[in-house]
């Protein structure tokens, strides 16, 4: 286990779709520690700390071009806080 | 010569910021004369931040991209006879309730926001009301779409709207929503955009469209995370807005601690129904309310959220551990409501199936097979010998949250539990502490209520029969109504799996 | 605490007594019996007899389960108070007011 008892879990749920596919493989290779849950319809990603979603690594993995707010499309949910949401990556972490 | 793209954070500085301007020939209090009567003290609006830095732009190309999607599911859907795919139809009396009780709210929110969009002081924040206003509009038209496929089929959704202002269970969200837009527009924000959006959604919206997944209803799965990719904006804003008014003035924060007790017992009564829907009336479960709870609220929230919150001094809502020792048994307690008085509800019920029954005795260890086990037993006994269990008669209702008074002592679930309140020489009645502690802080407000109950003795429904009442409600007695393994739904549901050649409904 | 408004605050309850006349809304609650889910909620004269209240809406009411034993109804209560009820008390005069709630074991 990685997670600590101090270290909060952030996380984010995307739609269980062939769209999504790309994303959640970026999102594993940026975010080692991730933890993937599959429920009905959803892929819940979960870790310790903060998750970082990555332009460069998703193009990698579409093989196209793909603008953060693309993001929208396949999220349905999260948890923690969005503590940055530029053009080359989105952070999820707890404030304080 | 091709300019060089602007980025995200500057497009939307120029959006939100170069086209606003400041008020000089009117002043600004009258241009915006809401926004300080609830004591909240904003200074600078312009420290507002949307972490999603929207511009109209990439706002408009999305939802175009969603809705295209979204149109192309439901076609499919409508083609594809998908209704028939469905796990049992018993599973649509959990849409029934869903869509019944949710969509008016999503319209009233619409309103709400574009309201909001004019009258709030920074032009970031309208910004945000107006975009979250249209994604709204969009919302309920997406609901009465998904209305639209199943009602042709199935009875109960032919008169959502008007039953959204009368039937009882309706009141439930009714009242909570009518209680935020009657707030001022920073409570509003606490209650809708925190409180619903942010603190609560997960445990509303998550566990049903992986439900309705699970069942086999590609429809409102569709819809429902079509709606979900809006509400992850929803719920920053909801975020932002309150860390927003903390930062701005320590004024701010006792205010809107009374309003995080005020909306976590609000929403979370009202909750009450998504906890029955899901532990009962999906033939297929997803995940028990306690666990939801457990892993939404629990994890996610007191632990997750509030340590953040806990740094503007914010402490967990008042009332929180009563919701945690109810998680043990608040579906059951919700749903048996539901049961015995499904001869007024425009959906229907039954008693859980054996494999139902050692499931939630699996789910629920403490609980179910000491005291509700034995409850369906009986029922399924007196349905059997065509004596089918109804409260013959009308409810206690608890003045606040409107939910017939079935909820028990924290922990004592053979206990029923009621409070009282006496205001200007008159007794009002409440299911918990919660409640009581909510109409204590406004009695002028909840006196108003208009409790289902008490209009009907009043004579404000069409009758005091229930007859007279179900047609006043537009619910057509034994088609909408009462036990399922009678209903037409039942019945039209084996006609079309029987291997018949069908034809038409 | 009080409403915050922009405006004198001030509107009379719903369902306050007068809009029942002669009526009062009464609850009944049967204390050891999970069949019903919650208290039962009436519209009664304020003259009616404790006897006649029983008899004409409590026992039809609880007979929703078909064990119920008119005769068996002990333990009365009136809003947490024991309360003896043979009488042939009025239910204004059982003091159990508007609203209130009745409750009894069997
Ligand atoms: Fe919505
Ligand atoms: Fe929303
Ligand atoms: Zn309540």
């Amino acid at each position: 286990m990685t997670s600590k008892p101090n270290v909060r879990q952030v996380g984010v749920d995307l739609q269980d779709s062939e769209d999504s596919r790309a994303l959640v493989e970026a999102i594993e290779e940026d975010n080692p520690d991730v933890n993937l849950i599959r429920m009905p319809g959803l892929v819940k990603m979960q870790i310790p700390g903060q998750l970082v979603i990555r332009r460069e690594t998703v193009e990698q993995r579409m093989g196209r071009e793909w603008e953060t707010h693309e993001f929208q499309m396949n999220i349905v949910s999260y948890s923690g806080n969005i503590s940055e949401w530029d053009d080359d990556q989105i952070v999820i972490k707890w404030e304080h | 010569m091709a300019k060089a793209k602007l980025s995200m954070r500057e497009r939307y500085r120029l959006l939100t910021r170069d086209l606003d301007w400041e008020p000089t020939y009117v002043d600004p209090k009258k241009v915006y004369p809401y926004t300080r009567y609830e004591g909240i003290k904003i200074h600078d609006w312009d420290a507002w931040d949307d972490p999603f830095r929207l511009t109209i732009d990439s706002y408009c190309k999305y939802q175009a991209e969603k809705d295209k999607k979204l149109y192309a599911v439901i076609d499919g859907f409508a083609q594809g006879q998908g209704h028939l795919s469905l796990t049992d139809a018993r599973y649509v009396n959990s849409l029934k309730l869903f869509l019944q009780g949710v969509t008016p709210l999503e319209y009233q929110a619409h309103r709400h926001f574009g309201y909001l969009a004019r009258h709030l002081d920074g032009p970031g924040a309208r910004f945000a009301a107006l975009c979250q206003s249209i994604d709204e509009l969009r919302h309920t038209q997406t609901e009465i779409h998904t209305i639209s496929q199943y009602n042709k089929y199935y009875g109960g959704l032919h008169n959502w709207s008007r039953m959204h202002d009368r039937v009882w269970y309706l009141s439930v969200p009714k009242s909570f929503f009518d209680d935020g837009l009657s707030a001022g527009p920073f409570e509003f924000l606490t209650a809708i955009s925190f409180s619903f959006e942010y603190f609560l959604t997960n445990l509303l919206f998550v566990p049903f469209m992986s439900g309705a997944s699970f069942n086999g209803d590609l429809a409102t799965m569709t819809f429902g995370f079509s709606a979900q990719s809006d509400e992850s904006r929803h719920m920053t804003l909801g975020l932002e807005v309150l860390k927003f008014m903390l930062e701005q003035d320590e004024d701010n924060v006792p205010i809107i601690q009374d309003w995080v007790d005020k909306w976590f017992w609000r929403g979370y009564r009202l909750l009450g129904l998504v906890a029955a829907m899901m532990d009962y009336m999906l033939p297929r479960k997803i995940m028990s309310w306690k666990e939801a709870f457990e892993l939404y609220l629990e994890q996610q929230m007191l632990e997750g959220l509030f340590p953040d919150l806990e740094y503007y001094g914010i402490r967990p809502p008042r009332h929180v551990e009563q919701a945690i020792t109810e998680k043990e048994y608040m579906s059951h307690q919700v749903y048996w409501i539901l049961y015995q008085f499904s001869f007024a509800a425009s959906f229907n019920t039954t008693v859980p199936t054996d494999e139902e029954l050692d499931w939630m005795s699996g789910a629920y260890p403490e609980t179910f097979d000491r005291f509700y086990r034995p409850l369906w037993e009986r029922a399924r006994r007196l349905e059997e010998e065509g004596n089918r269990f109804f409260f013959r008669g009308l409810p206690m209702l608890c003045q606040t949250c409107q939910i017939p008074m079935g909820f028990s002592e924290p922990g004592d679930p053979s206990t029923l539990s009621i409070r009282t309140s006496q205001f200007r020489g008159e007794r009002f009645n409440f299911c918990s502490d919660g409640c009581k502690w909510i109409f204590d802080r406004e009695p002028e407000k909840y006196v108003q209520a208009w409790l289902p109950v008490h209009q009907i003795y009043q004579g404000n429904c069409g009758g005091t029969t229930i007859p007279e009442v179900l047609n006043w409600y537009g619910i057509q007695d034994g088609v909408d109504n009462g036990e399922y393994l009678t209903s037409p739904d039942k019945a039209n549901w084996d006609k079309w799996h029987t291997g018949a050649v069908v034809g038409g409904a | 605490m009080t409403v915050k408004a922009l405006y004198d605050y001030n509107y009379p309850s719903k369902d306050r007594p007068e809009l029942f006349g002669d009526d009062m809304l009464v609850h009944v609650m049967w204390a050891n019996n999970m069949m019903f889910c919650s208290a039962a909620c009436f519209r009664a004269p304020k003259a009616m007899s404790f006897a006649d209240f029983k008899s004409q809406m409590v026992d039809p009411w609880a007979a929703s389960d078909p064990d119920y034993d008119p005769s068996s109804a002990r333990e009365w209560q009136v809003n947490g108070e024991p309360f003896g009820a043979d009488s042939d008390v009025s239910l204004a005069d059982t003091g159990v007011g508007h609203k209130g709630l009745f409750s009894f074991r069997t």
